[in-house]
Protein backbone atom coordinates (compact mmCIF):
# COMPACT_ATOMS: atom_id res chain seq x y z
CA UNK A 1 0.00 0.00 0.00
CA UNK A 2 2.82 2.38 0.58
CA UNK A 3 4.46 1.58 -2.34
CA UNK A 4 1.79 3.08 -4.10
CA UNK A 5 0.31 6.85 -4.31
CA UNK A 6 3.21 8.59 -6.47
CA UNK A 7 2.15 11.64 -7.86
CA UNK A 8 4.12 13.38 -11.30
CA UNK A 9 2.85 16.36 -12.29
CA UNK A 10 4.53 17.13 -15.38
CA UNK A 11 4.97 20.83 -16.86
CA UNK A 12 1.03 21.43 -16.94
CA UNK A 13 -0.72 24.61 -17.87
CA UNK A 14 -4.30 25.42 -17.12
CA UNK A 15 -6.10 27.99 -19.00
CA UNK A 16 -9.64 28.74 -18.08
CA UNK A 17 -11.88 30.92 -20.35
CA UNK A 18 -13.83 34.20 -19.08
CA UNK A 19 -17.07 34.01 -18.24
CA UNK A 20 -17.43 38.18 -18.79
CA UNK A 21 -14.63 38.68 -21.76
CA UNK A 22 -14.20 37.05 -25.10
CA UNK A 23 -10.61 38.37 -25.80
CA UNK A 24 -9.01 37.56 -22.94
CA UNK A 25 -7.84 33.97 -20.79
CA UNK A 26 -7.32 33.72 -17.67
CA UNK A 27 -3.83 31.45 -16.85
CA UNK A 28 -4.41 29.46 -13.56
CA UNK A 29 -1.19 27.54 -14.01
CA UNK A 30 1.54 28.20 -15.99
CA UNK A 31 4.09 25.40 -16.31
CA UNK A 32 3.88 23.84 -12.91
CA UNK A 33 5.88 20.42 -12.66
CA UNK A 34 5.92 18.54 -9.06
CA UNK A 35 6.48 15.12 -7.72
CA UNK A 36 5.00 13.65 -4.79
CA UNK A 37 6.64 10.04 -3.55
CA UNK A 38 4.19 7.71 -1.86
CA UNK A 39 3.35 8.24 1.47
CA UNK A 40 4.33 12.06 1.36
CA UNK A 41 2.65 14.60 3.18
CA UNK A 42 2.85 17.68 1.13
CA UNK A 43 1.46 21.00 1.64
CA UNK A 44 0.98 23.74 -1.07
CA UNK A 45 0.94 27.15 0.51
CA UNK A 46 -0.17 30.29 -1.38
CA UNK A 47 -2.53 33.81 -1.67
CA UNK A 48 -5.78 33.41 -3.20
CA UNK A 49 -5.99 32.71 -7.17
CA UNK A 50 -2.64 31.20 -6.98
CA UNK A 51 -4.12 28.34 -8.97
CA UNK A 52 -3.73 26.21 -5.86
CA UNK A 53 -7.41 24.65 -5.49
CA UNK A 54 -6.93 24.11 -9.69
CA UNK A 55 -4.10 22.40 -9.41
CA UNK A 56 -6.13 19.74 -6.31
CA UNK A 57 -8.64 19.53 -8.88
CA UNK A 58 -6.63 18.31 -11.75
CA UNK A 59 -5.27 15.81 -9.37
CA UNK A 60 -8.28 15.00 -8.48
CA UNK A 61 -9.61 14.30 -12.41
CA UNK A 62 -12.11 16.98 -11.85
CA UNK A 63 -10.55 19.21 -14.14
CA UNK A 64 -8.17 18.28 -17.10
CA UNK A 65 -4.86 20.30 -17.69
CA UNK A 66 -4.85 22.41 -21.05
CA UNK A 67 -1.39 21.07 -21.90
CA UNK A 68 0.70 18.86 -20.22
CA UNK A 69 -0.39 16.04 -17.86
CA UNK A 70 -0.86 14.39 -14.25
CA UNK A 71 0.30 11.09 -13.87
CA UNK A 72 -0.18 8.57 -10.84
CA UNK A 73 1.69 5.63 -10.48
CA UNK A 74 3.09 6.01 -13.95
CA UNK A 75 -0.76 5.76 -15.28
CA UNK A 76 -2.24 9.18 -16.90
CA UNK A 77 -5.09 10.45 -15.08
CA UNK A 78 -8.12 11.35 -17.19
CA UNK A 79 -10.90 11.21 -14.62
CA UNK A 80 -11.91 10.53 -10.78
CA UNK A 81 -12.02 7.44 -9.31
CA UNK A 82 -11.50 6.17 -5.59
CA UNK A 83 -7.73 5.97 -5.38
CA UNK A 84 -7.99 9.84 -5.04
CA UNK A 85 -10.10 10.97 -2.28
CA UNK A 86 -10.93 14.70 -1.52
CA UNK A 87 -11.97 16.33 1.11
CA UNK A 88 -13.76 20.40 0.69
CA UNK A 89 -13.55 23.21 2.60
CA UNK A 90 -17.22 22.92 3.32
CA UNK A 91 -17.54 19.20 4.91
CA UNK A 92 -20.45 18.77 2.12
CA UNK A 93 -21.91 15.54 3.80
CA UNK A 94 -25.22 14.44 2.25
CA UNK A 95 -26.95 15.99 4.94
CA UNK A 96 -30.03 13.11 4.07
CA UNK A 97 -27.89 10.22 5.64
CA UNK A 98 -27.14 9.29 8.94
CA UNK A 99 -23.33 9.85 9.96
CA UNK A 100 -22.37 6.25 9.01
CA UNK A 101 -24.20 6.23 5.70
CA UNK A 102 -22.06 8.78 4.85
CA UNK A 103 -19.02 7.53 6.12
CA UNK A 104 -19.48 4.28 4.02
CA UNK A 105 -21.11 5.55 1.60
CA UNK A 106 -17.68 5.11 -0.54
CA UNK A 107 -17.82 1.10 0.21
CA UNK A 108 -21.23 1.08 -1.23
CA UNK A 109 -20.47 2.52 -4.29
CA UNK A 110 -17.89 0.22 -4.67
CA UNK A 111 -19.59 -3.03 -3.19
CA UNK A 112 -17.37 -3.30 -0.60
CA UNK A 113 -19.69 -2.83 2.56
CA UNK A 114 -19.53 -5.88 4.05
CA UNK A 115 -15.60 -5.79 3.80
CA UNK A 116 -14.84 -2.62 5.27
CA UNK A 117 -17.16 -2.25 7.36
CA UNK A 118 -15.16 -2.50 10.79
CA UNK A 119 -12.27 -0.36 9.15
CA UNK A 120 -15.14 2.19 8.64
CA UNK A 121 -15.95 1.28 12.44
CA UNK A 122 -11.84 1.57 13.07
CA UNK A 123 -11.91 4.88 11.44
CA UNK A 124 -15.19 6.63 13.39
CA UNK A 125 -13.29 5.15 16.38
CA UNK A 126 -10.32 6.72 15.64
CA UNK A 127 -11.77 10.54 15.25
CA UNK A 128 -13.47 9.57 18.33
CA UNK A 129 -17.11 10.27 16.80
CA UNK A 130 -18.13 6.46 17.21
CA UNK A 131 -21.42 7.54 19.59
CA UNK A 132 -22.59 9.64 16.60
CA UNK A 133 -23.06 7.06 14.14
CA UNK A 134 -26.95 7.12 13.62
CA UNK A 135 -27.06 11.41 14.16
CA UNK A 136 -27.74 13.02 11.20
CA UNK A 137 -25.38 15.89 9.64
CA UNK A 138 -27.22 19.00 10.65
CA UNK A 139 -26.68 17.60 14.54
CA UNK A 140 -23.17 17.57 14.10
CA UNK A 141 -20.87 20.67 14.40
CA UNK A 142 -18.55 21.99 12.04
CA UNK A 143 -15.66 19.92 13.58
CA UNK A 144 -17.37 17.20 13.73
CA UNK A 145 -18.79 17.28 10.45
CA UNK A 146 -14.66 17.64 8.66
CA UNK A 147 -13.53 14.85 10.86
CA UNK A 148 -16.35 12.90 8.76
CA UNK A 149 -15.58 14.02 5.83
CA UNK A 150 -12.27 13.12 6.60
CA UNK A 151 -12.70 9.74 7.48
CA UNK A 152 -15.86 9.33 4.56
CA UNK A 153 -12.63 10.07 2.08
CA UNK A 154 -10.33 7.62 3.68
CA UNK A 155 -12.46 4.61 4.13
CA UNK A 156 -12.17 3.60 0.92
CA UNK A 157 -8.55 3.45 1.16
CA UNK A 158 -7.45 6.12 -1.57
CA UNK A 159 -3.27 6.29 -1.84
CA UNK A 160 -3.76 9.87 -2.42
CA UNK A 161 -6.02 11.81 -0.24
CA UNK A 162 -6.25 15.58 -1.13
CA UNK A 163 -7.35 17.98 0.74
CA UNK A 164 -8.86 21.53 0.02
CA UNK A 165 -8.08 23.68 2.63
CA UNK A 166 -10.36 21.42 5.00
CA UNK A 167 -9.98 23.52 8.01
CA UNK A 168 -10.51 26.81 6.65
CA UNK A 169 -14.03 27.32 7.99
CA UNK A 170 -13.19 26.17 11.24
CA UNK A 171 -11.94 28.60 14.71
CA UNK A 172 -8.27 27.86 16.01
CA UNK A 173 -9.27 25.33 18.85
CA UNK A 174 -11.08 23.11 16.27
CA UNK A 175 -8.30 23.76 13.40
CA UNK A 176 -5.60 22.49 16.21
CA UNK A 177 -7.52 20.20 17.31
CA UNK A 178 -8.22 18.81 13.71
CA UNK A 179 -4.85 19.02 12.71
CA UNK A 180 -3.37 16.24 15.07
CA UNK A 181 -6.11 14.24 13.97
CA UNK A 182 -4.95 14.35 10.32
CA UNK A 183 -1.88 13.29 11.47
CA UNK A 184 -2.64 9.95 13.49
CA UNK A 185 -5.35 9.26 10.25
CA UNK A 186 -2.42 10.00 8.30
CA UNK A 187 0.03 7.73 10.03
CA UNK A 188 -2.82 5.09 10.63
CA UNK A 189 -3.40 5.03 6.88
CA UNK A 190 0.24 6.46 5.10
CA UNK A 191 -1.71 7.47 2.30
CA UNK A 192 -0.01 10.05 0.49
CA UNK A 193 -1.41 13.30 1.59
CA UNK A 194 -1.78 16.78 -0.09
CA UNK A 195 -3.05 19.33 1.54
CA UNK A 196 -3.73 22.89 0.00
CA UNK A 197 -3.90 25.92 2.35
CA UNK A 198 -3.07 29.19 3.11
CA UNK A 199 -2.08 29.24 6.45
CA UNK A 200 1.42 28.84 6.44
CA UNK A 201 1.44 27.47 10.55
CA UNK A 202 -0.42 25.02 9.54
CA UNK A 203 1.51 23.43 6.67
CA UNK A 204 4.82 23.41 8.99
CA UNK A 205 3.12 21.80 11.43
CA UNK A 206 1.68 19.04 9.35
CA UNK A 207 3.61 19.00 6.17
CA UNK A 208 7.17 17.14 5.07
CA UNK A 209 7.44 19.26 2.38
CA UNK A 210 5.88 22.55 1.90
CA UNK A 211 5.44 24.04 -1.59
CA UNK A 212 5.33 27.56 -1.94
CA UNK A 213 3.16 29.46 -5.08
CA UNK A 214 2.75 32.83 -6.17
CA UNK A 215 -0.49 33.87 -8.49
CA UNK A 216 -1.37 35.24 -11.28
CA UNK A 217 -0.01 32.81 -13.42
CA UNK A 218 0.33 30.03 -11.15
CA UNK A 219 3.70 28.90 -10.38
CA UNK A 220 5.57 27.05 -8.00
CA UNK A 221 8.19 29.12 -6.81
CA UNK A 222 9.75 27.65 -3.84
CA UNK A 223 10.06 24.07 -1.99
CA UNK A 224 11.33 23.46 1.60
CA UNK A 225 11.40 20.10 3.45
CA UNK A 226 10.88 20.56 6.84
CA UNK A 227 12.78 18.61 9.10
CA UNK A 228 11.61 18.32 12.04
CA UNK A 229 9.99 15.15 13.93
CA UNK A 230 6.07 15.03 14.91
CA UNK A 231 4.50 15.92 17.05
CA UNK A 232 6.24 19.22 16.29
CA UNK A 233 6.33 22.37 18.43
CA UNK A 234 4.63 25.59 17.06
CA UNK A 235 6.76 28.08 19.53
CA UNK A 236 10.31 25.88 18.65
CA UNK A 237 12.58 28.18 16.99
CA UNK A 238 13.14 26.23 13.99
CA UNK A 239 9.47 26.37 13.39
CA UNK A 240 9.12 29.74 13.48
CA UNK A 241 12.75 30.03 11.06
CA UNK A 242 11.09 28.11 8.43
CA UNK A 243 7.92 30.28 8.89
CA UNK A 244 9.57 33.31 8.49
CA UNK A 245 11.55 31.56 5.62
CA UNK A 246 8.02 30.77 4.27
CA UNK A 247 6.41 34.44 4.85
CA UNK A 248 9.51 36.05 3.33
CA UNK A 249 8.22 34.39 -0.14
CA UNK A 250 4.99 34.44 -0.09
CA UNK A 251 5.68 38.35 0.86
CA UNK A 252 8.17 38.85 -1.57
CA UNK A 253 5.49 37.16 -4.30
CA UNK A 254 2.89 39.58 -3.29
CA UNK A 255 4.90 42.58 -4.13
CA UNK A 256 5.92 40.99 -7.10
CA UNK A 257 2.53 40.40 -8.46
CA UNK A 258 1.42 44.41 -7.71
CA UNK A 259 4.43 45.59 -9.28
CA UNK A 260 3.03 43.58 -12.30
CA UNK A 261 -0.08 45.15 -11.98
CA UNK A 262 1.15 49.02 -11.76
CA UNK B 1 -36.01 20.16 45.52
CA UNK B 2 -34.68 22.14 48.36
CA UNK B 3 -34.53 25.44 47.58
CA UNK B 4 -30.53 25.67 47.14
CA UNK B 5 -31.21 23.07 44.83
CA UNK B 6 -28.39 24.57 41.50
CA UNK B 7 -29.56 25.06 38.07
CA UNK B 8 -27.44 23.05 36.07
CA UNK B 9 -28.99 19.66 34.19
CA UNK B 10 -33.02 20.65 34.60
CA UNK B 11 -35.29 18.96 32.96
CA UNK B 12 -37.06 20.84 30.20
CA UNK B 13 -40.03 19.72 32.41
CA UNK B 14 -38.66 21.60 35.66
CA UNK B 15 -37.71 24.64 32.92
CA UNK B 16 -40.84 25.62 32.73
CA UNK B 17 -41.89 25.12 36.39
CA UNK B 18 -39.23 27.77 37.14
CA UNK B 19 -40.62 30.16 34.34
CA UNK B 20 -43.71 29.70 35.78
CA UNK B 21 -43.20 29.52 39.37
CA UNK B 22 -44.31 33.67 39.74
CA UNK B 23 -47.56 32.96 38.05
CA UNK B 24 -50.24 34.22 40.75
CA UNK B 25 -53.19 31.73 41.66
CA UNK B 26 -55.40 34.13 40.37
CA UNK B 27 -54.30 34.23 37.48
CA UNK B 28 -54.31 30.52 37.12
CA UNK B 29 -57.50 30.03 37.93
CA UNK B 30 -58.61 32.57 34.88
CA UNK B 31 -56.68 30.37 32.97
CA UNK B 32 -58.22 27.39 33.85
CA UNK B 33 -61.80 29.20 33.39
CA UNK B 34 -60.78 30.33 30.02
CA UNK B 35 -59.81 26.17 28.88
CA UNK B 36 -63.46 25.55 30.22
CA UNK B 37 -65.16 27.78 27.98
CA UNK B 38 -65.84 25.85 24.82
CA UNK B 39 -67.92 23.36 27.26
CA UNK B 40 -70.27 26.32 28.92
CA UNK B 41 -70.93 27.38 25.40
CA UNK B 42 -71.55 23.56 24.23
CA UNK B 43 -73.89 23.27 27.47
CA UNK B 44 -75.56 26.43 26.21
CA UNK B 45 -75.86 25.28 22.88
CA UNK B 46 -77.20 21.56 23.60
CA UNK B 47 -80.22 23.68 26.14
CA UNK B 48 -80.80 26.05 23.35
CA UNK B 49 -81.23 23.65 20.81
CA UNK B 50 -83.56 21.74 22.72
CA UNK B 51 -85.57 23.83 24.91
CA UNK B 52 -86.02 27.38 22.36
CA UNK B 53 -88.81 26.30 20.43
CA UNK B 54 -88.27 26.09 16.87
CA UNK B 55 -89.71 28.38 14.10
CA UNK B 56 -92.88 27.38 12.07
CA UNK B 57 -92.98 23.93 11.01
CA UNK B 58 -89.08 23.44 11.71
CA UNK B 59 -88.45 20.08 12.52
CA UNK B 60 -85.26 18.63 13.95
CA UNK B 61 -83.94 15.21 15.20
CA UNK B 62 -81.32 13.65 18.42
CA UNK B 63 -78.76 13.08 16.06
CA UNK B 64 -77.74 16.82 16.46
CA UNK B 65 -77.79 16.59 20.17
CA UNK B 66 -75.20 13.36 19.44
CA UNK B 67 -72.55 15.37 17.19
CA UNK B 68 -72.68 18.17 19.47
CA UNK B 69 -72.47 15.59 22.74
CA UNK B 70 -69.57 14.17 21.35
CA UNK B 71 -67.65 17.04 20.91
CA UNK B 72 -68.22 18.07 24.57
CA UNK B 73 -67.65 14.77 26.06
CA UNK B 74 -64.26 14.61 23.98
CA UNK B 75 -63.38 18.52 24.82
CA UNK B 76 -63.78 17.58 28.53
CA UNK B 77 -61.91 14.39 28.62
CA UNK B 78 -59.39 16.25 26.87
CA UNK B 79 -60.03 19.25 29.62
CA UNK B 80 -60.08 17.31 32.65
CA UNK B 81 -56.49 15.07 31.15
CA UNK B 82 -55.15 18.76 31.10
CA UNK B 83 -54.97 18.73 34.93
CA UNK B 84 -52.68 15.92 35.45
CA UNK B 85 -50.41 16.63 32.02
CA UNK B 86 -48.58 19.80 31.41
CA UNK B 87 -48.43 19.50 27.79
CA UNK B 88 -51.82 18.20 27.25
CA UNK B 89 -53.11 21.96 29.36
CA UNK B 90 -51.07 24.06 26.95
CA UNK B 91 -52.71 22.13 24.00
CA UNK B 92 -56.07 23.11 25.48
CA UNK B 93 -55.19 26.38 26.61
CA UNK B 94 -53.86 27.16 23.18
CA UNK B 95 -57.43 25.63 21.39
CA UNK B 96 -59.69 26.78 23.99
CA UNK B 97 -60.51 30.24 22.08
CA UNK B 98 -60.79 28.11 18.88
CA UNK B 99 -63.50 25.67 19.85
CA UNK B 100 -65.25 28.78 22.20
CA UNK B 101 -65.84 30.19 18.63
CA UNK B 102 -66.59 27.45 17.01
CA UNK B 103 -69.25 26.35 19.82
CA UNK B 104 -70.73 29.42 19.54
CA UNK B 105 -70.69 30.11 15.46
CA UNK B 106 -73.02 26.70 15.39
CA UNK B 107 -75.13 28.27 18.06
CA UNK B 108 -75.63 31.54 15.87
CA UNK B 109 -76.48 28.98 12.83
CA UNK B 110 -78.95 26.84 14.55
CA UNK B 111 -80.43 30.61 15.97
CA UNK B 112 -80.47 32.04 12.72
CA UNK B 113 -81.98 28.73 10.79
CA UNK B 114 -83.95 26.19 12.60
CA UNK B 115 -84.74 28.61 15.64
CA UNK B 116 -85.62 31.40 14.37
CA UNK B 117 -86.05 31.30 10.57
CA UNK B 118 -83.57 34.37 9.37
CA UNK B 119 -81.90 32.47 6.97
CA UNK B 120 -84.84 30.49 4.80
CA UNK B 121 -85.00 26.96 3.71
CA UNK B 122 -84.15 25.30 0.76
CA UNK B 123 -80.90 27.01 0.86
CA UNK B 124 -79.58 27.24 4.37
CA UNK B 125 -80.73 23.97 5.99
CA UNK B 126 -79.83 23.45 9.57
CA UNK B 127 -76.80 20.99 10.77
CA UNK B 128 -79.13 18.63 11.67
CA UNK B 129 -80.89 18.50 8.37
CA UNK B 130 -76.76 18.14 6.95
CA UNK B 131 -76.48 14.70 9.02
CA UNK B 132 -79.55 13.12 8.40
CA UNK B 133 -79.50 13.63 4.92
CA UNK B 134 -75.68 12.64 5.11
CA UNK B 135 -76.97 9.27 7.25
CA UNK B 136 -80.22 8.75 4.71
CA UNK B 137 -78.05 8.48 1.38
CA UNK B 138 -75.28 7.17 3.17
CA UNK B 139 -74.58 4.14 0.85
CA UNK B 140 -75.00 6.84 -2.46
CA UNK B 141 -72.13 8.47 -0.56
CA UNK B 142 -69.92 6.33 0.51
CA UNK B 143 -69.94 4.63 -3.50
CA UNK B 144 -69.31 8.29 -4.74
CA UNK B 145 -66.12 8.72 -2.09
CA UNK B 146 -65.29 5.43 -3.54
CA UNK B 147 -65.30 6.40 -6.89
CA UNK B 148 -63.69 10.05 -6.35
CA UNK B 149 -60.90 8.79 -4.38
CA UNK B 150 -60.60 6.55 -7.36
CA UNK B 151 -60.30 8.90 -9.92
CA UNK B 152 -58.14 11.09 -7.93
CA UNK B 153 -55.31 9.06 -7.04
CA UNK B 154 -55.54 6.97 -10.55
CA UNK B 155 -55.15 10.49 -11.99
CA UNK B 156 -52.73 12.02 -9.00
CA UNK B 157 -50.43 9.03 -9.41
CA UNK B 158 -50.10 8.46 -13.04
CA UNK B 159 -48.99 12.44 -13.20
CA UNK B 160 -46.78 12.14 -10.12
CA UNK B 161 -44.63 8.42 -12.07
CA UNK B 162 -44.90 10.69 -15.37
CA UNK B 163 -43.81 14.41 -13.70
CA UNK B 164 -40.77 12.22 -11.65
CA UNK B 165 -39.48 10.90 -15.03
CA UNK B 166 -39.50 14.04 -16.83
CA UNK B 167 -38.79 16.43 -14.44
CA UNK B 168 -35.56 13.93 -13.05
CA UNK B 169 -34.74 13.38 -16.27
CA UNK B 170 -34.80 17.10 -17.38
CA UNK B 171 -32.74 18.46 -14.68
CA UNK B 172 -30.26 15.61 -14.84
CA UNK B 173 -29.42 15.64 -18.55
CA UNK B 174 -29.34 18.74 -20.98
CA UNK B 175 -30.74 17.07 -23.53
CA UNK B 176 -33.80 15.79 -22.24
CA UNK B 177 -34.13 19.22 -20.83
CA UNK B 178 -34.00 20.45 -24.54
CA UNK B 179 -37.10 18.58 -25.26
CA UNK B 180 -39.18 18.96 -21.82
CA UNK B 181 -38.86 22.58 -21.19
CA UNK B 182 -41.07 23.46 -24.12
CA UNK B 183 -43.79 21.29 -23.50
CA UNK B 184 -43.77 22.61 -19.45
CA UNK B 185 -43.67 26.27 -21.09
CA UNK B 186 -46.93 25.19 -23.11
CA UNK B 187 -49.06 23.15 -21.19
CA UNK B 188 -48.18 25.49 -17.73
CA UNK B 189 -49.40 28.45 -18.63
CA UNK B 190 -53.65 26.42 -19.72
CA UNK B 191 -55.09 24.69 -16.83
CA UNK B 192 -55.49 21.19 -17.82
CA UNK B 193 -59.59 21.87 -17.00
CA UNK B 194 -59.53 23.64 -20.24
CA UNK B 195 -58.67 20.64 -22.54
CA UNK B 196 -61.90 18.83 -20.63
CA UNK B 197 -64.59 19.24 -23.45
CA UNK B 198 -61.57 17.76 -25.71
CA UNK B 199 -60.96 15.03 -23.52
CA UNK B 200 -64.45 14.18 -22.96
CA UNK B 201 -65.01 13.95 -26.98
CA UNK B 202 -62.16 11.79 -27.31
CA UNK B 203 -61.54 9.33 -24.96
CA UNK B 204 -62.37 5.84 -24.34
CA UNK B 205 -64.20 6.13 -21.06
CA UNK B 206 -65.37 9.23 -19.09
CA UNK B 207 -63.11 7.85 -16.26
CA UNK B 208 -59.95 7.39 -18.43
CA UNK B 209 -60.62 11.02 -19.68
CA UNK B 210 -60.96 12.74 -16.54
CA UNK B 211 -57.59 10.49 -14.97
CA UNK B 212 -55.84 11.95 -17.58
CA UNK B 213 -56.70 15.34 -17.23
CA UNK B 214 -55.85 15.50 -13.72
CA UNK B 215 -52.52 13.68 -14.43
CA UNK B 216 -51.74 16.45 -16.86
CA UNK B 217 -52.36 18.96 -14.05
CA UNK B 218 -50.29 16.97 -11.45
CA UNK B 219 -47.46 16.38 -14.41
CA UNK B 220 -46.65 20.46 -14.77
CA UNK B 221 -45.86 21.11 -10.95
CA UNK B 222 -44.09 17.91 -10.15
CA UNK B 223 -41.94 18.44 -13.34
CA UNK B 224 -41.32 21.80 -12.85
CA UNK B 225 -40.11 21.22 -9.12
CA UNK B 226 -38.18 17.86 -9.75
CA UNK B 227 -36.69 19.76 -12.58
CA UNK B 228 -35.14 22.70 -10.48
CA UNK B 229 -34.45 19.94 -7.28
CA UNK B 230 -32.20 18.63 -9.79
CA UNK B 231 -30.48 21.36 -11.42
CA UNK B 232 -29.99 23.25 -7.93
CA UNK B 233 -27.70 20.47 -6.50
CA UNK B 234 -24.71 21.79 -5.36
CA UNK B 235 -21.77 20.66 -7.68
CA UNK B 236 -19.57 19.13 -4.56
CA UNK B 237 -22.35 16.75 -3.74
CA UNK B 238 -21.95 15.32 -7.37
CA UNK B 239 -17.52 16.21 -6.82
CA UNK B 240 -17.65 14.04 -3.68
CA UNK B 241 -19.39 11.29 -4.73
CA UNK B 242 -17.53 10.49 -7.92
CA UNK B 243 -13.78 11.02 -5.59
CA UNK B 244 -15.68 8.31 -3.66
CA UNK B 245 -15.78 5.88 -7.00
CA UNK B 246 -19.52 6.30 -7.21
CA UNK B 247 -20.75 5.79 -11.08
CA UNK B 248 -23.66 7.76 -12.88
CA UNK B 249 -26.20 5.89 -11.95
CA UNK B 250 -25.23 5.82 -8.42
CA UNK B 251 -25.40 9.67 -8.79
CA UNK B 252 -28.57 9.81 -9.66
CA UNK B 253 -30.14 8.25 -7.32
CA UNK B 254 -27.73 8.15 -4.14
CA UNK B 255 -27.33 11.70 -4.78
CA UNK B 256 -29.30 13.78 -7.19
CA UNK B 257 -32.63 12.80 -6.31
CA UNK B 258 -32.39 12.65 -2.48
CA UNK B 259 -30.75 15.42 -2.79
CA UNK B 260 -33.86 17.13 -4.98
CA UNK B 261 -36.30 15.84 -2.49
CA UNK B 262 -37.38 18.74 -0.78
CA UNK B 263 -38.09 19.91 -3.93
CA UNK B 264 -40.15 17.09 -5.05
CA UNK B 265 -42.50 16.67 -1.83
CA UNK B 266 -43.28 20.80 -2.69
CA UNK B 267 -44.38 19.55 -6.24
CA UNK B 268 -46.51 16.70 -5.10
CA UNK B 269 -48.13 18.73 -2.69
CA UNK B 270 -49.18 21.24 -4.93
CA UNK B 271 -49.54 18.40 -7.18
CA UNK B 272 -52.47 17.31 -4.92
CA UNK B 273 -53.90 20.50 -4.68
CA UNK B 274 -54.30 20.67 -8.67
CA UNK B 275 -55.65 17.30 -8.49
CA UNK B 276 -58.17 17.90 -5.76
CA UNK B 277 -59.41 20.91 -7.53
CA UNK B 278 -59.23 19.20 -11.41
CA UNK B 279 -61.74 16.44 -9.96
CA UNK B 280 -64.31 18.47 -8.53
CA UNK B 281 -64.25 20.25 -12.15
CA UNK B 282 -63.76 17.01 -13.93
CA UNK B 283 -67.06 15.55 -12.39
CA UNK B 284 -69.39 18.44 -12.22
CA UNK B 285 -68.93 18.65 -16.22
CA UNK B 286 -68.82 15.12 -17.18
CA UNK B 287 -67.95 12.18 -15.41
CA UNK B 288 -71.22 10.61 -13.58
CA UNK B 289 -70.07 9.85 -10.95
CA UNK B 290 -68.41 10.87 -7.32
CA UNK B 291 -68.86 13.57 -5.20
CA UNK B 292 -68.62 16.51 -7.69
CA UNK B 293 -71.15 14.91 -9.55
CA UNK B 294 -73.08 14.13 -6.47
CA UNK B 295 -73.41 18.05 -5.71
CA UNK B 296 -74.80 18.98 -8.93
CA UNK B 297 -77.21 16.18 -9.19
CA UNK B 298 -78.65 17.11 -5.66
CA UNK B 299 -78.32 20.85 -6.48
CA UNK B 300 -80.76 20.42 -9.01
CA UNK B 301 -83.24 18.61 -7.47
CA UNK B 302 -83.36 20.97 -4.82
CA UNK B 303 -81.69 18.78 -2.19
CA UNK B 304 -79.65 21.20 -0.35
CA UNK B 305 -79.34 19.00 2.57
CA UNK B 306 -77.76 17.01 0.59
CA UNK B 307 -75.75 19.34 -1.22
CA UNK B 308 -74.08 20.61 1.61
CA UNK B 309 -73.75 16.91 3.14
CA UNK B 310 -71.49 15.85 -0.09
CA UNK B 311 -69.53 19.27 0.19
CA UNK B 312 -68.45 18.99 4.01
CA UNK B 313 -67.97 15.41 3.26
CA UNK B 314 -65.52 16.71 -0.13
CA UNK B 315 -63.74 18.69 2.22
CA UNK B 316 -63.33 16.54 5.24
CA UNK B 317 -61.91 13.48 1.88
CA UNK B 318 -59.30 16.36 0.69
CA UNK B 319 -58.08 17.64 4.67
CA UNK B 320 -57.11 13.59 5.32
CA UNK B 321 -55.75 13.07 1.98
CA UNK B 322 -53.35 16.03 1.85
CA UNK B 323 -52.85 15.25 5.60
CA UNK B 324 -51.57 11.97 4.79
CA UNK B 325 -49.50 13.48 2.09
CA UNK B 326 -47.91 15.00 4.97
CA UNK B 327 -47.63 12.51 7.10
CA UNK B 328 -45.04 11.12 4.12
CA UNK B 329 -43.44 14.20 4.01
CA UNK B 330 -42.66 14.46 7.48
CA UNK B 331 -41.26 10.91 7.23
CA UNK B 332 -38.99 11.04 4.21
CA UNK B 333 -37.15 14.70 4.97
CA UNK B 334 -36.82 13.83 8.63
CA UNK B 335 -33.11 14.89 8.27
CA UNK B 336 -34.26 18.80 8.04
CA UNK B 337 -35.55 19.11 11.08
CA UNK B 338 -33.27 19.82 14.45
Amino acid sequence: MSEKGKIEIDNITKIFRREDEDIETLTALDEVSLNVEPGEFVSIVGASGCGKSTLLRIIAGLETPTIGEVRKDGDTITGTDETRGLVFQDHSLYPWISVWNNVTFGLKSLGKYKEKKEYAEKLLELVGLSQFKRSYPSQLSGGMSQRIALIRALVTEPDVLLLDEPLGALDAFTRMNIQDVLIDLWKETKSTMILITHDVDEAIYLSERVVVMTPRPGRIVDELKIEMSYPRERSHSQFVEYRNKILKKLDYAHEQSIGYYI
Amino acid sequence: MSKEANHINLSSKELNELERADESSALRLIRRLIAALPIFVAIIHLLEYNYYPNYRLNTCTNIYNYFIGFLLIAYTVFYFISFISREIYDVVYHKAAFYTVLFFLLLAYDMATLKTGRLALPYFPWVDSILNAMIDDRVKLLDCVRNSMLLLFNGYFKGVVTGLICGIGAGWSKKICYWIYPVTKVLGAVPSTTYMPIVVMVAASLFQGASFIIALGVWFPVTMTAMTGVQSVRKQYYEAARTLGTGKPGILFRVAIPAAMPNIFAGLTQGMSVACLTLVVAEMMGVESGLGWYVNWQKSWAAFSKMYGAIIIICIAFILTNGLLNLIKKRVLRWQRD
